[in-house]
């Protein structure tokens, strides 16, 4: 809401051209590890990531490191022991169920690392579809994903928007604070690695994934999106977003439901 | 500062006080402009013969002066008016109800630097910058809008909220420290069009004064700066009206005698017509956005009697944003104060103040499915006592404030079917009340105090439920809290105290201290003022913010008063700053109080302010240099990290040339370092994304900023009683491309790399506006 006021603005008053690359002063910190961890309701290969960061400046190769012990529990006694598939991906199948807790135990490079999520309840991904919006009489199509959020409980969603295969960069997360109970149409705004904004064409192939996750990975990826497409001086000033993982690892881990709905825009 | 001392000093005061001799009488009046009638608010009387003395006038234009009987000389001036200087024979209580005249308008008198000789120099205030309504007019402003927030910016000390921005930052504190006040009506939110803007209209406009530091006990209630703004009382000889065009508002104001040399009336309108452009064109979702902002004020005032008047005044401006069938968005102040000033007799002057203000905005969402509105509301009722005792050597201030506060956070309604349920955050009640006594001693020739007391008083009120949190934000307990009943009170005792010491006319050290509180606080670590706001009491959680500030000064006038020299140092103290968690969610959220974080600040700074203040060529230069850091237990591992504002160097330059009768030049010149702010030390990828990895809080830089921004103002031949003028401005001259954001992206030649881009908002703005009155 906030942004799209400041568009305006600066569509009203910028009548020049205002961008261009600058050097900044900066200091490149020492790499850090950084695990990401999935545990899905899909019985399926789950994947703990763990990799490094690099310098801002660098190029986006990122270590992948091995060697780790990796264990996820849950509070009914299960034990899965994590097997490195390829560098720095552990992998292990198995199926998660809603309403257990899931703990994960990493031990590389003499740190260990914790966390723990517990699976919330799948919301039904009833449909995804297409919604035509005007914009400054721009006709724009936008992806929409329709669910009927649960009245009794206190639901996070996450969503991932794929368009022709191509991969959303932007973070689509909600919860259910000002909307608890209703049946919900989420709108998910396509944002390519090209600034070819246009939204949706005829023909688009879209998939979205949802994921019902629990309020700590809300909190992640809440915070994230803060910052996504806001430099330093607009805005919340950026910060790591709070990680459920222990020992200043960067990165989450999360047990969440897995739902996928594809279509082709008409 | 122990109390003991300083009932010490309150005791010897009052001692004195008690010692006027037999025969010794007053000396008092009101001084005016003699062409308007508008009371003259700081006008110098100075009288000089066996015991020489002087004093200024106060808000309401009154002085009063207390001498033993005898044969004086006295002189009034006032800057830009030509001085009037009386013998009296004071064998009693005597008026003297003086009007100046215009210096302008008469041709013998030049504007000399006799007028409120060495005041700067002398006065025990520090920390006091006055805005000069008539050099306001011919400084280059972004678009030619002139704006006393934009000017204030251009001294030291206080900085900009960001490039067009009229939000400022003094000495360290936070945009939302700043109590700004006009006609004693708090402005809680003093911007147009997010902040491009200020809602002070410069016609209407009087007199503003800014208390950096050194804040006297009258004023309380928020930690870092007083801008206290006075609209003009109107015409009361005669009719008159001016008004002016400009690129992106058009003004009107009419002022008069109601009776005449008894009452008069103004009022000012202000519009702006960018939306009137978006409506011619053709497209119909453009011409049915809106984007307009207005103002009115207005003010009458009526001399009941010798001893009697009352003053009446109102603001109203209103911002609309929208963009059909997408969303609306206005916002806007109101504010209304009725005052009456009494004399009971010449010593003691008194006023009374009944005071309404609010601030609400209104979202709309127009959205088929998230179709919501949503209210909030910030109001006050203020009633205010103002005493004013003048004898020789004293001018004693005493009085009374009770505010009572009332915030609606968030009020949603919503359309059948709309998925957003509607929601009442429930109401918010505080009763805000201080009581205070000041006094500004000339304990010798030489020596000057200006010291008081406030002590300040907050209850939240019921009802409500109130929850107490533990340091993680998790919920302990909470309380139901029937209506009408205090559920947390704060009390608050706040010293202030200045002196000011004399090597001789020229010459004076100053030096204060002040402790200051603040109950009313904004949820924002963005830094320009939004609309959408949230404005929270001090709580059960919330600790009231307090501030301690020292200050030191050197101040020297030159050359027969034209030229001004300050230097001062300042260190502050802040205790319970408010800050919020990274993943706060703060609108509508009844538990907000949860999200935040209290931590400390500091601020340093050294200020030097170099001012020619006549002649054909005048202006100033400032410099500050200057540190502001904060710390919370949450944020930058415990350590202290610098404010955004924290800007080190912080230079500002301005010229006015008058080349002749229609011509002046003018220019300013700003340079300041960046803002801090956080810049990546890593990257990586999570959840196909590539996130940024951030060690220290703001211990980056943006690019420094500079801009020249220069006017010219071209009088017309005046033609009978019309007169009007044209203003050419050009904002960035020098069309450098100051940095607004800066942002990291993939580098557009390797994506696989990433670079920061900066956005810069304005290149070379031209302007141009014609003024006119009659």
């Amino acid at each position: 809401m906030k942004k799209l006021i400041l568009y305006i603005a600066v569509l009203n008053l910028c009548f020049t051209s205002c961008k261009k690359i600058i050097e900044v002063d900066t200091n490149n910190a020492a790499a850090q590890i950084v695990i990401e961890g999935n545990i899905t309701d899909q019985l399926i290969d789950q994947q703990i990531v763990i990799s490094k960061t690099v310098g801002y400046d660098e190029k986006g190769i990122y270590p992948k490191v091995s060697g780790a012990t990796v264990i996820v529990t849950d509070d009914k006694g299960s034990r899965y022991t994590f097997m490195e598939k390829t560098p720095g991906v552990y992998v292990q199948a198995m199926r998660g169920i809603s309403g257990n807790t899931y703990s994960l135990n990493v031990s590389v490079e003499g740190k260990t690392y914790t966390a723990s999520s517990k699976m919330p309840n799948r919301v039904k991904l009833d449909s995804i579809g297409v919604v035509s919006n005007s914009f400054f009489s721009n006709e724009r199509k936008t992806a929409a994903a329709y669910l009927v959020d649960p009245e009794n409980e206190t639901n996070f969603y996450h969503f991932n928007l794929y368009v022709n295969n191509l991969f959303s960069r932007r973070i689509y997360v909600n919860n259910d604070r000002l909307t608890n109970g209703n049946k919900l149409r989420i709108q998910l705004f396509y944002e390519s690695d090209d600034d070819d904004n246009d939204g949706l064409k005829s023909g688009d192939k879209i998939s979205v994934e949802a994921e019902s996750i629990d309020s700590n990975i809300f909190d992640y990826w809440y915070t994230l999106s803060q910052q996504s497409g806001r430099g330093p001086n607009q805005g919340t000033t950026p910060a790591n977003p709070p990680s459920n993982i222990s020992n200043n690892a960067l990165g989450y881990f999360s047990a969440h439901t897995y739902q996928k709905l594809s279509t082709e825009v008409k | 500062m122990p109390l003991k001392p300083y009932l010490l000093i309150f005791f010897l005061s009052f001692f004195s006080l008690t010692l006027f001799a037999q025969n010794k009488f007053t000396l008092s009046g009101t001084i005016r402009d003699a062409s308007s009638g508008e009371t003259l608010i700081g006008a110098t009387i100075k009288i000089t013969g066996a015991t020489p003395a002087g004093t200024l006038t106060n808000n309401y234009g009154y002085f009063a002066l207390t001498q033993p009987e005898g044969t004086y000389t006295v002189t009034i001036s006032y800057t830009g008016f030509a001085s009037v200087i009386k013998t009296i024979n004071l064998n009693k209580d005597t008026k003297l109800n003086e009007e100046l005249n215009d210096a302008n308008d008469l041709a013998e008198v030049t504007v000399s630097a006799n007028n409120r000789k060495n005041e700067n120099v002398k006065s025990a205030q520090m920390g006091l910058e006055r805005i000069d309504m008539k050099s306001l007019n011919s400084i280059p402003v972004l678009l030619g809008e002139k704006d006393v927030l934009k000017t204030i910016q251009l001294l030291p000390g206080v900085k900009s909220g960001g490039e067009g921005n009229t939000g400022f930052y003094v000495r360290g504190g936070a945009a939302d420290q700043n109590l700004i006040i006009l006609d004693e009506a708090v402005v809680y939110n003093s911007s147009h069009l997010l902040g491009f803007f200020s809602t002070f209209n410069a016609d209407a406009i009087k007199d503003v004064s800014l208390y950096k530091g050194g804040m006297p006990a009258q004023y309380g209630g928020r930690l870092s700066s007083v801008l206290d703004v006075k609209m003009d009382d109107g015409n009361n000889k005669e009719f008159k009206f001016q008004g002016g065009i400009g690129l992106i508002a058009s003004r009107l104001k009419a002022e008069g005698p109601i009776v005449k040399d008894k009452g008069s009336f103004m009022v000012s309108f202000r519009r702006t017509y960018i939306d009137l452009f978006l409506r011619a064109s053709p497209d119909s979702s453009i011409n049915g956005s809106t984007l307009n902002f207005y103002d009115i004020n207005a003010k009458a005032n009526y001399k009941i009697n010798d001893k009697n008047t009352i003053y009446i005044s109102g603001y109203f401006g209103k911002d609309n944003i929208g963009v059909k069938d997408l969303f609306e968005n206005n916002w806007g102040n109101v504010t209304t104060t009725i005052r009456l000033n009494h004399i009971f007799n010449d010593r003691l002057f008194s006023n009374t103040s009944l005071i309404y203000n609010n601030y609400n905005y209104t979202v709309r969402l127009l959205n088929d499915v998230t179709n919501f509105k949503a209210t909030s509301l910030v109001r006050d009722f203020n009633f205010k006592e103002d005493f004013q005792y003048f004898s020789n050597k004293h001018t004693l201030r005493f009085g009374l404030n009770a505010t009572h506060h009332r915030i609606s956070p968030i009020d949603i309604t919503t359309s059948q079917e709309s998925q957003v349920n509607p929601l009442t955050q429930e109401k918010r009640y505080g009763l805000e009340s201080a009581v205070y006594v000041s006094d500004e001693w000339a304990v010798t020739e030489k020596l000057n105090l200006l010291y008081g007391l406030r002590l300040a008083a907050f209850s939240l009120l019921g009802p409500g439920n109130f929850g107490s949190y533990d340091a993680d934000g998790n919920i302990l307990s909470s309380d139901k809290v029937e209506s009408g009943k205090f559920y947390k009170n704060y009390l608050n005792l706040e010293p202030r105290f200045s002196l000011s010491y004399l090597f001789n006319e020229e010459n004076s050290v100053k030096a204060s201290y002040n402790r200051n509180t603040q109950n009313i606080h904004i949820l924002t670590n963005a830094t320009s003022s939004s609309p959408t706001d949230q404005y929270v009491l001090s709580s059960n959680n919330i600790k009231p913010e307090i501030a301690d500030q020292v200050a030191v000064g050197y101040f020297r006038n030159f050359a027969e008063n034209n030229y001004e020299f300050s230097g001062e140092v300042y260190y502050k103290w802040m205790q319970n700053q408010i800050d919020y968690r990274d993943a706060a969610e703060l609108l509508g959220n009844s538990n907000v109080e949860s999200e935040l974080l209290y931590g400390t600040g500091r601020a340093y700074g050294l200020e030097l302010f170099f001012k020619k203040k006549f002649g054909k060529l005048n202006g100033w230069v400032g410099y500050t240099l200057s540190r502001t850091e904060r710390k919370f237990a949450g944020l930058n591992n415990g350590n202290y990290f610098p404010s955004r504002q924290d800007r080190t160097h912080d230079v500002s330059f301005v010229g006015i040339y008058n080349l002749n009768k229609r011509w002046t030049f003018s220019s300013s010149l700003i340079y300041s370092t960046g803002n801090a702010v956080t810049y990546p030390a890593g990257k990586y990828v999570v959840g196909g994304q590539t996130v940024y990895y951030y060690t220290q809080r703001n211990a980056g830089r943006m690019p420094y900023t500079m801009r020249l921004d220069l006017s010219a103002t071209l009088e017309g031949r005046n033609k009978g009683r019309f007169q009007s003028s044209w203003n050419f401005g050009v904002y960035n001259a020098l069309g450098r491309k100051n940095p607004y954001s800066v942002e990291f992206i993939n580098d557009p030649t390797d994506a696989s790399k990433t670079v920061a881009e900066q956005t810069s908002l304005f290149g070379i703005i031209p302007s141009v506006t014609w003024n006119f009155k009659f």
